[in-house]
């Protein structure tokens, strides 16, 4: 009797998966769309921006030129002509609008080196490191206060009036030592180096390795 | 998250290893329904056995219904699967030439060798006529090769030629699909049977 109406039942079988496949091919039509975000999630966007480790300061990257740190690259996101101007040494430029090039993109996503991003002030620098940041590319930072600050802090460091504490003078003559090094020749030095031959950053060669991006085969 | 190989959550040298996996699997499900026999291939072609076609057609529906649900959930992302590039003339060309040989022959290239390795002889013949075929193609590549190379349109989709809307192709594909099985066992129910 049971194996009878079992029978009976399975005697649709073939009715019942056509209906199967109909109502789910029907369901993805019906289902509402959303837009889908490309990149990381923002909640993932939200802590990176929060993170304090997306900056970098000028003292410290001022230290990674001295001691010409091998592991990052300094890309400054300005226009062509500002780049042309002054930039920071061995600074790659990619302007803002270039951004997400083909060029571009072996700089900017890959493993190899940590990126650190400039402009004048950091403004554009967060809006492509926000960029960056959304495609999921990874050790990316930010130079705070970018070139300004650098000019402020770095190259032309403001004296400590004499009632500043300890710590600003030795903040100071650090970076006027680091001054130095960027080719700054102060007056009480002058006549000793006597001179004036410019002192350039010695030159670096920065090759990327592409990230290795097989074409997915398919075949029968 | 998916597909898992080219977001590197399976490492890429895993491929072969995956593909040998799959292609056992694949070999025994062939075997195991019948399709290393070249009459049950053939049948399509003369009206007293359709299962080639319902078992594809069936095969393609449930991955493309699945794919896009899991895409829709966020499981996978359709965007970075891979999409077969268009050589127009040379799939023309080849496709006429592949599907003369499955008429004549009885096979495809995989049940082909699904039936060698069960020792048939009809799939012994068939595959060394492939290794023929290969040995020609690849004598005359010199000559062939503006065609192999040629009239390349990128890695199209239906989507990117037409236009047209996945989710709609996909609803009107099944009910293709069902209305051919439909139409395929009304055939088959007035063709004299044939035992093989």
């Amino acid at each position: 009797m049971v194996k009878k109406k079992i029978a009976k039942v399975f005697a649709f079988r073939y009715i019942m998966l056509a209906a199967i496949l109909i109502l789910l091919a029907g369901g993805l039509v019906l289902l509402p769309k959303y837009q889908k975000h490309e990149g990381i999630k923002p909640q993932e966007l939200l802590s990176n921006v929060i993170s304090s480790e997306r900056y970098i300061t000028t003292d410290e990257l001022a230290q990674k030129l001295i001691y010409r740190d091998p592991s990052f690259i300094l890309i400054d996101v300005r226009d062509e002509k500002s780049y042309a101007d002054y930039s920071l040494p061995n600074a790659i430029n990619i302007p803002l609008e270039k951004l997400l090039d083909e060029d571009s993109r072996a700089y900017l996503n890959q493993i190899q080196f940590d990126v650190v991003l400039f402009s004048d002030d950091h403004f554009y620098a967060d809006q492509a490191w926000i960029l960056c940041n959304r495609l999921g590319f990874k050790n990316i930072r930010v130079l705070k206060g970018g070139v300004n600050n650098w000019f402020k802090t770095i190259i032309n460091p403001e004296k400590p009036g004499p009632t500043m504490p300890a710590e600003a003078f030795q903040l100071y003559s650090t970076r006027k030592a680091g001054s130095m090094y960027f080719g700054v020749v102060y007056p009480e030095q002058a006549n000793i180096a006597g001179s004036d031959t410019k002192i350039e950053a010695p030159k670096r060669v920065i090759t990327v390795q592409k990230r290795k991006k097989k074409p997915v085969e398919g075949g029968c | 998250m998916g597909p898992l190989i080219p977001n590197g959550i399976i490492p890429i040298e895993w491929d072969s290893i995956i593909a040998i996996l799959i292609g056992v699997v694949f070999g025994f499900v062939l075997e195991a329904s019948g399709f290393s026999s070249s009459r049950k291939l053939a049948g399509v072609f003369y009206g007293y056995d359709f299962a080639v076609l319902k078992v594809f057609f069936t095969a393609a529906l449930v991955a493309v219904i699945g794919i896009y649900y899991m895409d829709y959930l966020g499981y996978m992302d359709v965007s970075q699967l891979y999409v077969h590039p268009t050589y127009l003339w040379g799939a023309i060309i080849g496709g006429v030439i592949m599907g003369a040989g499955f008429v004549a022959g009885g096979f495809c290239p995989g049940t082909s060798l699904c039936a060698v390795a069960i020792g048939k002889i009809d799939a012994y013949v068939y595959v060394a006529g492939i290794m023929i075929g290969v040995f020609i193609f690849s004598e005359l590549f010199p000559l062939l090769e503006p065609i192999y190379n040629g009239y390349f349109y990128g890695n199209l989709t239906l989507q990117d030629s037409f236009g047209v809307n996945p989710y709609w192709f996909i609803f009107i594909f099944s009910i293709i699909a069902i209305v051919a099985f439909v139409i395929s066992d009304m055939v088959r129910k007035k063709q004299k049977k044939v035992f093989y």
